[in-house]
């Protein structure tokens, strides 16, 4: 019952502040706050249980199930479960919505009550995303959160924001329908081999089916989720939604919704056709490498500091997908942890950004310059950032990046060595958006308010993160070990030839 | 004619009656209010006699009308859209002069021709049912007729509809000819036996399809879809779009159930290009339309095509599919033409895209309400039409269909784009709105009647289970 | 007295239907575009008559009946359509009476 408050709270949260907040706007953001604060209490508090200590018992696949009949006559319940990756990913979720509703505290003074009522049905239907254990509750909120999203970019975003919000939704709404009919046709498989009609998730587990068959299934889930990670030929939608999207939606974004990508991938993907998937590694690891190196080349010709962020993303989600299909358990330790440095970093950067902006009305990076001496404290963050954003040792992202090139170099050589140049991509545009905003002379004499106290704390909490998760990952590791473990047995040939028998 | 006959044909009797009622009543007193009321009573009533009806059900009164399970539920779906439009109406004819009684004679009148279509079992009877819902529609479309374009509407749709009711005709003249007989099931077994004249049996089916297709508004027959939407006042349009098409998807389906999918093949080749066609023509017209109404128009064409997916696609689902995305769509429609009437001023409709700049901030519920009908349309998750949207493609992936499906992915995309067209201009800056658009009263009816059917749809889209327990009831029991 | 073989009926029906069907197509006066729907609505009624004849029944001239009186109802309102359209716009011509397009 606790995992289905975890998804109401927001959505009541929602309601209430979308009434509230046409009568008194100070008043919606609290609300928001506190609901997200609330929700974020009670998840900590439930997932301390279980990941309280280094080790915990292992008998349970979950820690928190929750079942209820929804519509029997099409074998749909509402299943939810909570194991480690899902509680790092529900953490992390909440985490970034608290800091969202932070860095929109001054920036959105407009319909701020419709604001926050989308903001927190995003963070709502993320939740879902991440508990869902049956396939119909999991699409379902699959395509919920992108209506509010819709709106979060075509309202409160920048000058060309209708066209991001359509290009995201189209993209998005697309590649959805897809995996639906992968689900279908998943379930009807099923049915035709149990004669059980169910789209539950631990019985669709283990389905038999022809080799060609699990391909052209598994394809859809790949595209929807490769979608939404973005790997490299289906991005286009990415640059222009964070681009135009207000900062909450920015964090958001990056943070939290490309992660139900990854999240996705490991969740439904790789264990509902493990054989499938291990076959179709090759491609998927080279479009891996392709987005790391493409994504970097292009982050570095950007002059728009958000596209330039955005871009980053796409090549550090391309780790992602290249430490998903290697299937060991180092690599797949890595994605999660970039999963959820990356989240950090990139929500850091575009809150930074945002913060920017709001300031000097532009984000271009040829009218910058300099700012390191008239706001310190921001070209600190700005730097510290940068660093994670490259990878720098004693942060979370290296180990993550460290740990993925690990793990795949076990999996492909030369793509590891491919992937590796992307470091050194990364090196580039970091040190490229530091040259190009903080330092360099500050040609337009540009005198701007330093980081406020609000700021300052939000990016404090960033930091914090970001070094714990660099000096002692060891949580993390251990919360997701047993995912791993039981990813990586599926998909060695000698298990899965046994599956299949 | 027996106690048990006359039980079960009596929703209809209650419909043909208010009719009366109302046209006598217009005679002693000329008021929006009283016929609103007396025809509400009388859909209140046929509805509350359905279940009196189906204790008794199925009874076959005369060989032209079986009222079984079937004809009783899609008789509660036009009764209870005839109900909403009705209620639509009020609002819309309180703010334009003139005398607004006939509307609801006319109303009555073709949710009786509509009740007739959706329980017939003998083209006599179908015939009669088609006219009585199509001569109703003729004036109702051209019933606000100091606006040239209403006219226009309704004589397009006078010619074009009279010229596939003559195909429609003809075709039966000719399976009658060949068969001897009217009656839907003799018919069937007629041609399952063999023995006549192939040529002759199939082109008079292909005169019959063009007559069905033509009242669905499939492609290539779907020409006076968007100028009668266009031209007829909105509520019209709303029943136009809904129950009209909803009571000839009702015969369709009583035919499919008839055949048993027995359908060769070349048929369904040519109905898979038909669908194909609609969902493409559809979409693509309505990317380019500036014109609300035009856009739900081609929209409807698309989602037709959508309908008829289910029912190539055949299968055990497909009679349930078709059900349920019949009613979601309905439901949508329904709301989506309610909101023009609702918000539609006293000089003109709130049909041009600029109309709706701003309304998010204008009319925030109105607004809401329409924004949740488009996403049903679209197929979003939380209202019905997703879970429409959900059953045809669970129809289509169970037979394989995916030829049919790639085109519905594809078109769902499509369709996404004019559809946030229409919302985003919601929340557009208001700009310069060419006036007279918008209602500065609120009709409250109306604007109930709305909540009302946006609850529905998010209840349907949330919960189904009971709607498809009762569907499965329906479809099942014939 | 030897009787019309069905075909031949059939075949006139079928004649006249093309014939109110060309009209519909071609003629723009508005008048004549109902007279040409009355001409395809009774070829098909005449086709029915044909039809009961054969299996002598008869269905087929109770239908001819229904028809009849459809298509005065459907005379009934399109009249009244034109009238008020005459009045409007002070034309018959369907293509001058054209408003809507796209």
């Amino acid at each position: 019952m606790i995992l289905v408050w975890l998804i109401l709270i927001p959505l009541v949260g929602g309601v209430v502040a979308g009434f509230v907040g046409s009568r008194n706007v100070s008043a919606c953001r609290w609300i928001s706050l506190v609901a997200l604060a609330l929700d974020a209490a009670l998840a900590i508090g439930m997932i301390s249980q279980h990941l309280g200590g280094f080790q915990y018992e292992s008998s349970k696949v979950w820690f928190e199930e929750f079942r209820a009949s929804w519509i029997p006559v099409l074998g749909i319940s509402v299943h939810l479960g909570l194991d480690g990756l899902s509680s790092l990913m529900v953490l992390l979720t909440l985490f970034l919505g608290i800091i969202g509703v932070g860095a929109s505290w001054s920036e959105i003074q407009e319909r701020a009550g419709f604001f926050h009522f989308n903001f927190l049905w995003i963070i709502a239907g993320v939740l879902g995303v991440f508990l869902a254990l049956d396939l119909f509750l999991f699409f379902f909120f699959w395509e919920i959160m992108l209506v509010p999203m819709y709106f979060l970019i075509g309202i409160w975003g920048h000058e060309n924001r209708q066209y991001a919000a359509v290009k995201f939704f189209i993209f998005t709404q697309a590649s959805g329908l897809l995996m639906l009919l992968s689900i279908l046709a998943l379930v009807f498989v099923h049915r035709a081999g149990t004669g059980t009609l169910t789209f539950d998730y631990s019985e669709l587990l283990g389905t038999q089916m022809l080799p060609a068959v699990a391909t052209w299934i598994m394809l859809g889930f790949f595209i929807a989720f490769t979608v939404k990670l973005p790997a490299f030929p289906f991005h286009p939608w990415l640059p222009d939604a964070h681009t135009e999207a207000p900062t909450a939606g920015s964090i958001v974004l990056a943070g939290i919704l490309l992660k139900t990508g990854a999240y996705g991938l490991l969740r439904f993907t790789v264990p509902l056709f493990p054989e499938a998937a291990r076959s179709f590694a090759p491609v998927a690891m080279t479009l891996g490498v392709i987005g790391i190196i493409y994504a970097a080349l292009m982050a570095f010709s950007q002059s728009d500091l958000k596209r330039l962020v955005a871009y980053t993303s796409v090549s550090h989600m391309g780790f992602v997908l290249l430490g998903i299909y290697s299937f060991n358990e180092f690599a797949l330790q890595g994605v999660v942890m970039q999963m959820i440095c990356h989240g950090l970093s990139a929500g850091a950067q575009f809150m930074l950004v945002g913060a920017l902006y709001e300031r000097i009305h532009t984000r271009d990076m040829g009218k910058m310059g300099g700012l390191w001496t008239t706001a310190p404290a921001f070209g600190v963050a700005g730097m510290f950032f940068a660093m994670a954003s490259l990878g720098l040792p004693g942060l979370g992202n290296f180990i993550a990046e460290f740990l993925i090139l690990v793990g795949s170099f076990q999996a492909s050589v030369p793509a590891t060595t491919i992937a590796a140049l992307g470091l050194v991509g990364a090196t580039v545009y970091s040190l490229w958006f530091m040259r190009g905003a903080f330092f360099g002379p500050n040609e337009r004499g540009w005198t701007i308010v330093d980081l406020n106290a609000r700021e300052l704390v939000l990016i404090a909490a960033f930091v914090i993160g970001l070094v714990w998760l660099g000096v002692y990952p060891q949580p993390v590791l251990n919360a997701v070990a047993p995912v791993v473990q039981s990813l990586e047995k599926m998909t060695q040939p000698v298990t899965a030839a046994l599956l299949r028998s | 004619m027996t106690e048990a006959q006359f039980v079960a044909l009596s929703p209809l009797i209650l419909v043909g009656l208010a009719a009366l009622v109302v046209m006598l009543a217009a005679s002693f007193k000329r008021s929006n209010g009283l016929a609103l009321g007396l025809t509400l009573a009388g859909f209140a009533a046929s509805l509350v006699s359905l279940a009196w009806a189906a204790k008794v059900a199925p009874v076959q009164v005369t060989p032209l009308i079986l009222i079984d399970r079937l004809a009783l539920f899609y008789l509660g779906l036009v009764f209870l859209t005839g109900a909403a439009v009705a209620l639509l109406g009020h609002g819309y004819f309180e703010k334009r002069a003139g005398y607004r009684d006939e509307f609801y004679m006319l109303l009555l009148m073709a949710t009786l021709g509509a009740g007739v279509l959706v329980a017939t079992t003998h083209f006599a009877a179908l015939f009669i049912g088609l006219e009585l819902l199509t001569i109703s529609l003729y004036a109702l479309v051209g019933y606000t007729r100091t606006e040239p374009r209403s006219l226009e509407a309704g004589l397009k749709y006078l010619v074009l509809a009279t010229v596939s009711t003559s195909f429609l005709l003809f075709g039966v003249a000719l399976l009658y000819a060949e068969l001897g007989t009217m009656e839907f099931g003799k018919m069937v077994d007629l041609i399952r036996q063999g023995g006549h004249r192939e040529t002759l049996v199939n082109g008079a089916i292909a005169l019959v399809g063009i007559g069905i297709g033509f009242k669905l508004a499939l492609v290539p027959l779907h020409m006076w879809t968007p100028d009668v939407y266009e031209g007829a006042p909105a509520p019209v349009t709303a029943f136009v779009a809904t129950v009209s098409k909803g009571a000839m998807t009702a015969v369709l389906l009583r035919l499919y159930l008839l055949v048993g999918g027995a359908i060769p093949d070349s048929v369904m080749t040519l109905l898979s290009v038909i669908a194909i066609l609609s969902m493409f023509v559809g979409n693509l017209l309505a990317l380019l339309q500036d014109n609300v109404k035009r856009i739900l128009a081609y929209s409807s064409i698309a989602h037709l095509g959508y309908l008829l997916v289910a029912f190539i696609a055949g299968g055990n689902f497909a009679p349930e599919a078709v059900t349920y995305y019949l009613i979601a769509y309905m439901a949508t429609s329904l709301g989506t033409f309610g909101m023009v009437s609702v918000i539609s001023g006293r000089e003109r409709e709130a049909e041009e895209l600029r109309d709706y700049a701003g309304l998010f901030w204008r009319r925030p519920f109105e607004a809401g309400v329409f924004a949740a009908m488009l996403m049903s349309l679209a197929g979003i998750p939380l209202t019905a039409g997703f879970i429409g949207k959900f059953y045809l493609l669970a129809a289509g992936v169970d037979m394989g269909a995916w030829v049919l499906l790639g085109s519905v992915v594809i078109n769902s995309a499509l369709g996404l784009f004019y559809y946030l067209r229409i919302v985003a201009s919601m929340y557009a800056a208001e700009t310069s709105a060419k006036p007279g658009a918008a209602a500065r009263e609120v009709a409250l009816l109306g604007s109930a009647t709305l909540a009302a059917l946006a609850l529905c749809l998010i209840w349907l889209g949330v919960f189904p289970a009971g709607l498809i327990t009762l569907i499965r009831s329906a479809v099942l029991g014939v | 007295m030897t009787s019309v073989p069905m075909d031949h009926g059939l075949l006139l029906a079928g004649l006249l239907f093309a014939v109110g069907l060309a009209g519909v197509l071609v003629r723009r006066n508005i008048l004549y575009v109902l007279m040409s729907l009355e001409i395809m609505m009774n070829s098909a009624a005449l086709a029915f008559v044909v039809a009961g004849a054969r299996w002598s029944q008869p269905d087929g001239q109770i239908v001819f009946i229904f028809i009849v009186t459809v298509a005065a109802a459907e005379v009934a309102v399109g009249l009244a359509l034109v009238y008020q359209m005459f009045k409007r716009m002070k034309t018959l011509d369907a293509d001058a009476a054209s408003l809507m397009r796209g």
